[in-house]
């Protein structure tokens, strides 16, 4: 078999991504602090501020997740070719095919392939579903990181309610994203293992191996 | 002697001093300058009595018992004296078809002029018929009194947002002044029992400036509920430099300890607490060593339980299960993982068969 390269993400996404993983594994770490705080001192008069600095990397970490988000929300409409959203949106002939091309190859009933350079639909449907859950979950975030300001007051109140309506809504999107992360991880080395295109490493290089005639 | 407050109030037996003492209480609670209140003085001493109407609806009384009862009686007092209270079911001397006249009258005399009170949510299922008074529902008499009102103060969590009686089920549709009036401006105190200060501070900035306090986005005027408990706690520095009580009783506890794991909904509830207390005796709930439960917040019956969490339990629909988030997510995801698990062992079952099909 014949493989080439293919030059298929821009660096601009694999800042993204990597910035996404790095934020959201500060975030769910810290979150999981903030909520239950796992440590406890009898210590006073010292220089030790746990929660403080736990809520610190909470909100620096949060503003990374914001601008990663809004730099994919970017690429979905002015990214290359596989990054813009119309390449995977289950909207035209091309992509609901691969829907259920993709279902099929891994629910095992089929060994045909759908080899494309970009996401395949299913995985182009997760990562938007992800990006709209991510969209609330800072927006609900903010709510939280600002309660006295009018504006976060507006949007906040309006989307959730009340303020610890916000805070449980933030606390169940965050499982979301432990969920995805796990499917993600999950899927990809399983990808990986069945077909040998460099799917992993195409997030460092953004290259992809695909057959010369494809 | 003219209808004004200083005049009844003095006559009343109220001191100087005392009066001095609840406008200066008044205008620290709104946040004004030195400066004001002297002018906040002028306006309790010479501004015309406001006539004001007091309706009970579903409620406990508990919003009148805190200002009637205040340990520091002047400002109980002030708060009578500086308002003409033509109807409060509790404190008035008529009953029966006396009461409803002095309604009827005072309504009708001061239309578009008075100020009315709302204590207590209203029910609104089935036509209303779970709060009834001389024979009115709640929902007709607000109907009747509330668009003729010049202002209406939401007195306590149930007028603002539906309180207790508007926890989940809520089978008497109980709901706030806000959700059934329109076009009259409408200032909510919310809060069980809100404090008498802020009240009394709403009630003389009315009458200093002719205009109710500015409020923020759930109509909460901003001087009482601006910030939030947990930011002007005093236990916030323990909060900070984690030092916790995990429960009632405890080492942390007895310290003085933050009581966020304990479940205290400081953190996600405005008002004004930590800073003007009550009872003049300088006591919160927080500071006497129970975590704050939230009462001023909308629906906080529904989303601020378990009182002793952090946050409220997940049910998962048609199963009757009702747990915590945490534990929902691990099992939630023990599952996909033995998904996955199962998924990858399908995956290996198939290739060994296939090797073994290739090599036969």
């Amino acid at each position: 078999m014949n493989y080439e390269k293919t030059k298929v993400w821009g660096i601009l996404l694999r800042l993204y991504h990597w910035s996404l993983v790095l934020s959201i594994i500060t975030l769910v770490t810290t979150g999981f602090y903030i909520n239950a705080p796992w440590t406890n001192t009898t210590l006073e008069g010292s220089v030790s501020f746990p929660m403080a600095s736990m809520r610190y990397w909470h909100f620096l970490a949060g503003y990374l997740f914001t601008a990663a988000i809004l730099v994919r929300i970017f690429l979905f409409f002015f990214g290359n070719r596989q990054e813009r959203i119309w390449d995977f949106l289950p909207v035209t002939p091309r992509n609901i095919k691969s829907l259920f091309t993709t279902l099929r190859y891994y629910s095992y009933v089929s060994d045909e392939h759908d080899e494309r350079p970009g996401h395949n639909t299913m995985a182009g449907i997760s990562y938007i579903l992800t990006i709209v859950v991510a969209v609330f979950q800072l927006i609900a975030g903010f709510y939280l990181l600002y309660p006295e300001s009018a504006t976060w007051q507006g949007i906040g109140n309006t989307i959730f309610g009340s303020q610890q309506d916000g805070r449980f809504i933030h606390h169940l999107l965050m499982w979301y994203f432990i969920f995805f992360a796990f499917a993600h991880v999950y899927i990809v080395i399983w990808n990986e293992l069945k077909s040998p295109e460099g799917l992993i490493s195409s997030m460092v290089n953004g290259k992809k191996f695909k057959h010369k005639n494809v | 002697m003219k209808d004004q407050a200083a005049n009844i109030a003095f006559s009343s037996g109220l001191s100087r001093r005392g009066f001095l003492k609840s406008c200066t209480l008044a205008a620290a609670a709104l946040g004004l300058s030195e400066a004001m209140i002297p002018k906040l003085v002028a306006a309790a001493e010479t501004a015309q009595r406001p006539t004001v109407i007091w309706l009970h609806f579903q409620e406990c009384t508990g919003c009148t018992e805190t200002l009637l009862r205040g340990s520091h009686p002047d400002i109980g007092r002030l708060i009578l004296d500086i308002i003409s209270l033509d109807y409060h079911e509790t404190v008035m001397v008529p009953s029966g078809h006396q009461a409803e006249k002095s309604l009827h009258d005072s309504v009708a005399k001061n239309e578009g002029k008075f100020v009315l009170v709302v204590e207590g949510a209203i029910p609104t299922a089935d036509n209303g018929i779970y709060c009834k008074i001389a024979g009115r529902t709640a929902m007709d008499i607000l109907a009747d009194v509330g668009p003729k009102a010049a202002a209406i103060i939401a007195m306590g969590t149930c007028a603002s947002f539906g309180g207790i009686q508007a926890a989940s089920p809520n089978p008497t549709g109980a709901k706030g002044v806000q959700d059934l009036i329109s076009g009259v401006p409408i200032i909510n105190l919310s809060g069980c029992p809100p404090n008498p200060v802020t009240f009394l501070g709403t009630v003389l900035h009315y009458l200093t400036f002719k205009r109710l306090p500015n409020t923020d986005q759930m109509g909460r005027p901003l001087f009482a509920y601006g910030r939030r408990i947990h930011d002007h706690c005093e236990r916030r520095a323990h909060f900070d430099e984690g030092r916790f009580a995990e429960e009632f009783g405890d080492f942390g506890h007895r310290n003085g300890y933050c009581l966020y794991k304990v479940g205290c909904k400081g953190p996600e509830t405005f008002s004004n607490c930590p800073a003007a207390r009550f009872n003049d005796v300088d006591v919160w709930p927080v500071s006497v060593g129970h975590g704050c439960v939230g009462c001023t917040e909308p629906n906080f019956w529904d989303s601020m339980t378990p009182f002793y969490e952090r946050l409220p339990q997940v049910s998962i629909p048609g199963t009757g299960i009702v747990t915590d988030a945490d534990s929902a997510g691990k099992k939630i995801l023990g599952v996909a993982a033995a998904g996955a698990a199962i998924h990858a062992a399908v995956g290996i079952g198939k290739s060994v068969i296939k090797k073994g099909t290739d090599k036969a």
